[in-house]
């Protein structure tokens, strides 16, 4: 399966969903060397934004990739209220959807301590590098270890060196 | 006729910068491709999606592959 985050993130953007890229992708946009499979971000996950995700993908074949049936992605009132992560497939790749971050908290929580990122395809925001080092220590798996040696490196060299890219 | 530091950087030596950090050459010593890193951040956020991405699409293309060889 193909895995394309700018057009996710497009996708995102254009719909106005409320959102914070959050894991793997962060980690590259703030200079990680790192593959990462999928996109994680955390939102709102109050009804209209879950429904802006949705709209977002609505084309994308997306479904529940945790499921054993691969439930479609259908959201109602109810089930809205009753979530607390989608993990989608679609036909772009995977999206983690995450209500919460571990080391951070809530969404707003997150949306606190992130920072703005302008592309060719919009504005979005993103983890600082900070609070992605925070979350990848709280998350606390070997791989989250490893990335925290090199995202600790890449804060060391930027507050070395003002003139690279943030 | 190259020198014996050249051909040692040919072969995959790793120049530390000379004001390189403690996390720096903590990550260098881990085994992190720090020369990855510093072209990385030569870049703007976005050329590193760009290149995150054709890495990306290489590493699948590669998974797809061996998922097909063992199905046959």
């Amino acid at each position: 399966m193909p895995q394309n985050d700018k057009a996710l993130l497009s996708r995102l953007i254009e719909n106005k969903v409320e959102f914070v890229v959050i894991g793997g992708v962060c980690g590259v946009f703030h200079g990680a060397s790192l593959i990462t499979l999928d996109l994680d971000i955390c939102c709102g996950f109050g009804c209209e934004n879950l429904r802006r995700i949705e709209t977002a993908v609505k084309d994308l074949n997306p479904h529940h990739r945790l499921t054993a049936n691969k439930l479609a992605l259908e959201l109602t009132d109810e089930l809205c209220a009753r979530l607390k992560n989608l993990y989608l497939s679609t036909d772009f790749g995977t999206l983690d959807c995450l209500s919460e971050v571990a080391g951070v908290g809530n969404y707003d929580q997150v949306l606190q301590r992130s920072i703005l990122r302008s592309t060719s395809y919009g504005e979005f925001r993103i983890l600082d590098l900070d609070t992605l080092i925070a979350a990848k220590l709280a998350a606390g798996r070997e791989k989250d270890l490893d990335a925290v040696k090199l995202l600790r490196a890449i804060k060391e060299r930027k507050e070395q060196q003002k003139d690279l890219f943030d | 006729m190259i020198d014996e530091e050249t051909l040692a950087q040919i072969n995959g030596k790793y120049v530390m910068p000379p004001d390189a950090g403690p996390d720096w050459k903590a990550a260098a010593q881990y085994g992190f491709d720090m020369s990855l890193v510093e072209d990385a951040l030569r870049m703007t956020p976005e050329e590193r999606l760009e290149k995150h991405q054709r890495g990306l699409d290489l590493v699948l293309e590669v998974i797809a592959a061996g998922k097909n060889h063992a199905a046959k």
